[in-house]
């Protein structure tokens, strides 16, 4: 197996764009080749992440629309799905093709046009990723399914409604410092959660979550090159490898997990990729979670192994997490603040990991920062894929 | 009134809900309907305030209720008067229409009130 670089990246502002889908994939891709300094011969083939555009936007075959917009014909082109994991899942195939010796240099582009519909249609438009007879008939969403498992956490290991928040303040404050983030403002505790108009600011939409613990709807693009790593001295920037992957799956019906609390697929994926990568959580300097809901940046840093079990909350207590402490979750503001375009998600940590690793994430930057890992969460974590990211 | 089943690995004997091809324990693939049980414990609820389409009401309960076995099932709840812990019954109802469709499931009402 070869080793595999990521040698350019790219990515649009995520928020309410006017753009179609097709604009801002182009616009992110565009933006990594340049970043690449290449010239679009050289590419051997692309993946685009998407989720849903045939329920969105009316479009299909979004890899076919890309590669000829771009002008990469002949080059091989995929469309990759995998719920709000697919932006990771169109890495690790690039990652995999370049590892095999088929290609060498490969385009990955993940983008959603989400507000291209109503509040109503994208919450069943995501939805639909659920059990069908077991959730989704029942009007579940993905808030409900974190909601009831906020609940249980929170009953189990003491995590009050503070702490959710604190994550929330936390990515917010980064998300400022964040040209591409959705929402570039920051919050307060008392603001959205101890003044009588926090009622208002700050509603219910699955107890205990309110709004400010759910990420916002978002459209947006992200992009970045992978190449052979023996080829990566040819490009110009510090060469960032990508040390480890991992991926596990769990039930799709969240109640059928022998303990619902037990993101199985989370720690599957991250003990695959600091494995193969040769690095215990120990190691790393900086990390992007998949803080779709505050609950989960929380628990997510427990099953990556950064923090014991029913301590997430603790660490965050602590400020270990903040930009300024030992180990910065979430700098680019995460799906919280950065914003969550679902099929852009995955390949955006991997460019703001990048970002970090070369010493560019400018207002922002962790300081000295030469390990990072990142975790796309799948459904509500039945699918889910790790990175970890190297500098040389 | 159609009765609540879950599916038994007819080789290792685990239950699941909803129904599986292969049993997730032991690899059989041979199961028979059993009866859920009356009652069921409210393991977590949620209050849902922002509603997928096609719902005309403002919130909706929603919560897992643990019956014998460890089975566990998803449901819609009759009231927003739970606590976690509460004893549940089940019934079979229409929980949403699709496409014109009217879908059957679980709702669960407290179990003595």
């Amino acid at each position: 197996m070869r080793d595999v670089a990521i040698v350019g990246c790219g990515m649009t502002k995520f928020g309410r764009r006017e753009e179609d889908l097709l604009e801002l994939l182009s616009e992110a891709s565009l933006a990594a080749m340049k970043d690449a300094e290449m010239d679009q011969g050289s590419v051997d083939a692309i993946y685009v992440a998407n989720m849903g555009a045939g329920i969105l936007n009316h479009q299909t075959g979004v890899a076919s629309a890309l590669v000829d917009r771009l002008s990469l014909l002949p080059a091989p082109a995929d469309t990759v799905e995998n719920g709000p994991a697919s932006g990771a899942s169109a890495i690790k195939n690039a990652f995999l093709a370049i590892a095999s010796g088929l290609y060498d240099l490969v385009l990955v582009a993940g983008g959603e046009k989400m507000r291209a519909v109503t509040g109503w249609e994208v919450t069943d438009f995501v939805a639909s990723m659920t059990h069908r007879q077991g959730e989704y008939i029942y009007g579940v969403t993905l808030p409900a399914l974190a909601g009831m498992f906020a609940r249980l956490h929170m009953a189990k290991y003491g995590v009050k409604p503070e702490h959710l928040a604190m994550v929330a303040l936390k990515n917010h404050e980064n998300g400022v410092r964040n040209p591409y983030a959705h929402i570039q403002q920051a919050v307060t505790m008392e603001g959205i959660l101890h003044r009588p108009e926090a009622v208002v600011n700050n509603p219910y939409i699955a107890e205990p979550l309110r709004m400010f613990d759910c990420c916002p709807v978002s459209d947006g693009a992200a992009a970045v090159v992978l190449c052979a790593a023996e080829r990566a001295k040819d490009f110009p920037h510090t060469v960032v490898r990508m040390a480890g992957f991992g991926q596990a799956t769990d039930t799709h019906a969240v109640h059928q997990r022998e303990d619902p609390l037990d993101l199985k697929a989370v720690r599957g994926a991250a003990q695959a990729a600091f494995k193969m990568a040769g690095l215990k959580p120990k190691d790393i300097h900086v990390a992007e979670l998949h803080d779709a809901f505050t609950i989960l940046e929380i628990v997510e840093s427990e099953q990556a192994g950064f923090f014991g079990v029913g301590e997430g909350h603790l660490a965050l207590e602590k400020g270990v997490t903040r930009l300024d402490g030992k180990l910065p979750i979430n700098p680019s503001g995460g799906l919280k603040a950065r914003g969550h375009p679902v099929g852009a998600t995955g390949v955006a940590q991997v460019v703001e990991l990048v970002w970090q690793l070369r010493g560019q994430a400018e207002g922002r930057q962790v300081p000295d920062a030469a390990n990072g890992f990142c975790c796309n969460f799948g459904g509500f974590g039945n699918n889910v894929l790790a990175f970890v990211l190297s500098r040389e | 009134m159609k009765s609540v089943k879950g599916y038994q690995c007819k080789e290792c004997g685990r239950v699941f809900y909803p129904e599986r091809k292969i049993c997730l324990g032991c690899g059989g693939r041979q199961f028979k309907k059993i009866a859920l049980g009356k009652e069921g414990v409210l393991l977590t609820f949620t209050k849902l305030h922002a509603l997928p389409m096609d719902f005309e009401s403002r919130t909706l309960m929603l919560g897992i209720v643990e019956f014998a076995h460890g089975l566990r099932a998803l449901g819609q709840l009759s009231t927003d008067d739970v606590e976690m812990g509460m004893k549940m019954r089940a019934r079979w109802d229409v929980v949403r229409e699709l496409d014109g469709v009217q879908l059957y499931g679980l709702r669960f009402y407290p179990a003595k009130r």
